[in-house]
């Protein structure tokens, strides 16, 4: 429900960014994205929306594979709005790429959003991008392999989940228990921290690295068991430059039975499995010897606007991203991004498009991630954190096809972030 | 005013424009990353900015953390790319090179258009229908592979075997067009040293040693030198296939140099990187033609 003053402060907005969007001449923007077809159709949908009440202002928009979409917004490509992964933000910041809000968008986002998103979307309290969506990391489980393996429900603990796991493998029929993903740095690292964190550890503690402790070393042992024991097959778990590949198919096709990941692959599930999707069930990521509860990792994506686009660009940029994110752009009180996200799985951040999609929200599969929300830590957003989280990817990846022990991939892991976060400092 | 003086003027004047779009464009961006090599730039702000540093880019990517770590592995993988590729490449189009310009074969000009049709197809495409023929389990090599007894390879799944398939995907773009080049050798070597290699009685096999190969000699070394520029420059099926995996398997220098410099903008270390690579490639382009200068002085 909103607060008077909240109601009070999009009031004065809506009013503000009604008198400014009478544009001199028509303006032109380019909306980057990694969306795939069918949702880049729904924000063309919303776009078209806008200009119904803004017919100065015309909106095309871009995909790119998720892949590209840093380099893209780097190389610049004349994009007006890009959507961007938080942890892009401080260096796209320091490099001058993006535009700080207006204030009135600074203050909707620090009142309508909760503080630990609007925090992500903020370098040192100044507000760069209008959060949308927030993605969490759970245990994806094939309720079919566990009912076959004689298992009861998902695995609570790390000892739970290697017996699991073993119940479920079957080498000769291409089966691995537990999958884990690689050639994708977030695919490789988000679950890997997700255990770390379940296991009362973190990666940074302050702004330095924390990947010496017991907890951390316990978490690179149980890659290694996975894999030396063969419940985990690496080869079973390649990603695309579309973040799709076998590890996807692996699962979809009920030769992984249990898997990390985040909530928004649902829509990539859902079109992979059709009925076979109700197979498909979410619990908290297993609690490790030393941790205490189950907890995860979560992460949130931000719309910015570029910082080199043209005075009249920029103006309707936050205009369009403020009535997108709004709730007078959607049906019952959401906003129309929002009713793009729920399409794909993922989950609004904004406190008013959460209570106006509570009931979809309940669906089982979302229901899980959901529930693990409350206990999840935001992904570190730190100045050199995209090449901290390359470098662990490939120590992590170099564990699983066995060309470090898990001592050394500690040891390299520790070093390799202290220097890169130390330089980045510079 | 000199005969000398007098004549050099228009030679000056007619090759000031390719001088000056030669060192606008080529020596002027070479010399400004050797520069930057030396020091710590953002790729996204002004050159301005950029902070001297000395060697430390260097020592950094010679170092024993991911900076170097990552550069020895993409600087080893695009080595072993480009020796395979040319390596494979070469002796393959001269062979299909030998077939096809074969007068007696029928459907010879059809077999070049095939041939060379790979190289037409943009890599975008060979890529999407490669990383499926990849595919461990539902990928048609695989399948096809299971009907002879031979059992599931990983492909690209694998650090063991990923390079390789890339190399494999390159051969099969590459080779067309290789093998036109050597078509087009062929076709200078006069046919009267064929008969006078018959008349002394040589056979085949003679014959492609004693006068096919020696005289293919400058189209090979053409071939060789193309053909490692082209390997050294992979990137697209990296970036559209593998992203440089699995455990940085096929992360290639070019690929990384756009990682670092672009993606995580720090210019002065990739421009080092760069600079790595432009050494080598001249080192090597130097060795092949001191090779082939060897092989004509013997």
């Amino acid at each position: 429900m909103k607060t008077p003053t909240t109601m009070i402060a999009t009031g004065m907005l809506a009013a503000a960014l009604m008198n400014s969007t009478a544009f001199a001449e028509p303006v032109e923007l380019s909306y980057l994205t990694h969306w795939a077809p069918d949702t880049v159709a729904l924000l063309e949908d919303a776009a078209a929306d806008f200009a119904e009440s803004n017919p100065d202002v015309s909106v095309s928009v871009r995909a790119v594979p998720f892949g590209d979409l840093l380099t893209t917004i780097r190389a610049g490509g004349g994009t007006t709005i890009a959507g961007i992964y938080d942890l892009w933000l401080p260096e796209l910041v320091r490099d001058g790429l993006v535009e700080a809000a207006p204030d009135a968008v600074s203050s909707e986002v620090n009142e309508a959003w909760p503080a630990g998103i609007a925090a992500a979307a903020s370098v040192d309290g100044t507000v760069y991008g209008i959060p949308n969506e927030i993605n969490v990391y759970a245990l994806n489980y094939n309720k079919a392999l566990f009912e076959e393996a004689g298992l009861d429900g998902p695995p609570a603990t790390w000892a739970e989940l290697e017996a699991a796991a073993a119940a479920i493998t079957d080498a000769e029929a291409g089966r691995q228990g537990f999958g884990l993903i690689n050639s994708w740095a977030a695919g490789v690292v988000h679950p890997f921290s997700s255990l770390l964190v379940s296991n009362g550890g973190s990666l940074v503690v302050d702004g330095k690295p924390a990947l010496d402790t017991d907890a951390a070393g316990e978490t690179f042992a149980l890659y290694e068991t996975m894999v030396e024991k063969g419940y985990t097959v690496p080869a079973m778990g390649t990603a695309d430059a579309n973040t799709t590949g076998p590890f996807l198919d692996n699962f979809v096709s009920g030769n992984t039975g249990m898997i990390i990941m985040a909530n928004w692959w649902e829509s990539a599930l859902k079109a992979g499995m059709g009925d076979a999707f109700e197979n498909i069930a979410t619990a908290p990521i297993p609690v490790g010897p030393s941790g205490d509860t189950a907890r995860s990792i979560s992460y949130s994506w931000l719309t910015v606007v570029n910082a080199g686009a043209s005075d009249a660009e920029r103006e309707a940029a936050w205009a369009f991203l403020d009535w997108l994110n709004s709730p007078e752009s959607g049906e019952n009180g959401a906003s129309a991004m929002s009713g793009i996200l729920m399409s794909m799985g993922i989950l609004p951040s904004r406190a008013s498009d959460v209570t106006a999609y509570e009931g979809d929200l309940d669906r089982d599969f979302l229901a899980g991630y959901v529930s693990v929300l409350e206990n999840a830590t935001a992904f570190p957003v730190v100045l050199g954190g995209q090449e901290f989280t390359e470098a662990l990817q490939q120590t992590i990846e170099a564990l699983e096809y066995g060309q470090v022990s898990a001592e050394e991939a500690q040891a390299n892991a520790q070093a390799d972030a202290t220097a890169i976060l130390e330089r980045a400092q510079r | 005013m000199s005969m000398n003086a007098v004549s050099k003027q228009p030679v000056a004047t007619m090759l000031a424009p390719a001088v000056i779009l030669i060192g606008v464009f080529i020596f002027v961006p070479m010399l400004l990353t050797i520069w930057l090599s030396f020091h710590q730039w953002s790729s996204q702000t002004g050159f301005n900015t950029a902070e001297f540093v000395g060697l430390r880019n260097y020592e950094d990517i010679f170092g024993p953390l991911s900076v170097g770590r990552d550069f020895k592995r993409a600087f080893t993988n695009t080595a072993i790319y480009t020796a395979l590729s040319v390596v494979i490449i070469l002796p393959l189009s001269v062979l299909l090179g030998l077939l096809v310009y074969q007068r007696r074969v029928r459907g010879g000009t059809f077999l070049r258009t095939v041939l060379f049709a790979t190289y037409m197809v943009p890599m975008i495409a060979v890529a999407l229908v490669w990383s499926k023929l990849y595919s461990p389990t539902e990928g048609p090599i695989n399948q096809i592979l299971a009907v002879i007894g031979i059992g599931e390879q990983p492909w690209l799944s694998s650090p063991d075997t990923a390079l390789v398939s890339i190399v494999i995907l390159n051969v099969w773009q590459q080779v067309g067009y290789f093998t036109v080049l050597a078509i087009a050798g062929l076709t200078q070597i006069p046919p009267s040293l064929y008969e006078a290699a018959r008349i002394d009685g040589a056979n085949a096999i003679q014959e492609f040693f004693g006068v096919t190969l020696p005289l293919l000699r400058r189209t090979l070394l053409f071939s060789a030198v193309i053909a490692v520029i082209n390997a050294v420059q992979v990137f697209e099926p990296v970036a559209l296939i593998t992203q440089g995996g699995p455990a940085g398997a096929t992360n290639v220098l070019t690929y990384h140099i756009r990682r670092v410099g672009i993606e995580r903008a720090q210019g002065g270390i990739g421009s080092a990187m760069a600079v790595m690579l432009m050494l080598s490639l001249i080192v090597v382009i130097i060795a092949l033609f001191a090779f082939a200068r060897k092989g004509n002085e013997e």
